[in-house]
């Protein structure tokens, strides 16, 4: 009975199945890739933006950051995150969201990594300094 | 063939994938791991659309259950995820076959077909959510999908080889070629 199955299988068949295997790994792979390449060339200077209501309101410098602190922001009807700095990390320690997925996520260091917290519209992204510097060219 | 007969068949084979992926939908998705992983049932009909008529009339058939499966139980938005599914799953199945009868059985036809899907689909959910990252999803989907076409292959195989009507009209087709 299992002869017959085999006598189905032929030879490219094998083939064409391991290369789609190999082929739904592509993406990864270059994921990786490129954020191994990103991480290692944007390391020098990166900045967390938290943004309100697509607003930015605050930028921290991470980079060379030793110090520990928190603050919090309040974006009405009583919505509050408390965002803590620990050196070049950056955390929202806790919110009154009915949802904590933005308390789950703890920290984040990386450019290109965010917190979103979607019922209070607050964004935190961590980004390399190609574009902060723009950032402060325009808003001077 | 006649062109009643062919007229006939082609309208039994887009009303049998229409009504095998209306059947699909209902099924509630047994696997918490994979969302949005489908069996592909649908795709036997495609198999077999491939291999008993010309390149023009399998044309035809992916088309009208597309259309019509989107009528029936679909919306805007599954639509542009399931054509864009079929469309490369046919032209990848399509390429796949040619490679011949004596390289190639419906098993591998049929997990490239249900790889392809998976490939469209993520690429037009990554087009809607605007980042590629989407795709990292990929290797999960592919592997639900890889064992769902070779099980889908076999089957194939089965009907093809046992159904004396398919049997001829391959025959047909081969011997037309």
């Amino acid at each position: 009975m299992m002869s017959s199955y085999f006598k189905m299988i032929k030879r490219w068949d094998i083939i064409i199945v391991a290369l789609l295997i190999l082929i739904s790994f592509l993406p990864f792979a270059i994921f990786s890739a490129v954020q191994a390449k990103t991480t290692t060339s944007d390391v020098k200077n990166r900045v967390a933006t938290v943004t309100l209501d697509n607003k930015q309101i605050r930028k921290i410098k991470l980079t060379g950051n030793t110090r520990t602190f928190q603050f919090t922001v309040h974006s009405g009807d009583g919505d509050e995150n408390v965002i803590e700095v620990r050196k070049n990390q950056i955390r929202i320690k806790s919110a009154n969201c009915p949802d904590q997925n933005c308390v789950l996520v703890g920290y984040i260091s990386k450019p290109g990594e965010t917190i979103v917290c979607l019922p209070h519209h607050l964004v935190i992204e961590v980004k390399s300094d190609t574009e902060a510097t723009q950032d402060i060219i325009v808003s001077s | 063939m006649t062109k009643n007969q062919l007229n006939a068949y082609i309208a039994l084979l887009a009303a049998q994938a229409v009504i095998i992926s209306l059947f699909e939908n209902a099924i509630p998705f047994p696997f918490a791991v994979a969302p949005g992983a489908k069996l592909g049932l649908a795709n036997i009909i495609t198999c077999m659309a491939l291999y008993t008529l010309s390149t023009k009339d399998t044309v035809k058939v992916v088309t009208i259950r597309l259309i019509l499966a989107t009528l029936l139980g679909g919306t805007i938005s599954t639509f542009m995820y399931s054509a864009a599914g079929i469309v490369l799953s046919f032209l990848g199945m399509w390429l796949v076959k040619k490679l011949g009868p004596e390289r190639v059985s419906l098993i591998g036809v049929s997990a490239t077909g249900a790889i392809l899907h998976n490939v469209g689909q993520l690429i037009v959910a990554s087009w809607v959510a605007q980042t590629w990252s989407v795709l990292l999803y990929l290797p999960v989907l592919s592997f639900a999908g890889i064992l769902a076409g070779i099980a889908i292959g076999i089957v194939a195989n089965y009907l093809l080889n046992h159904v004396e009507k398919l049997q001829r009209y391959r025959y047909l087709r081969e011997t037309n070629e």
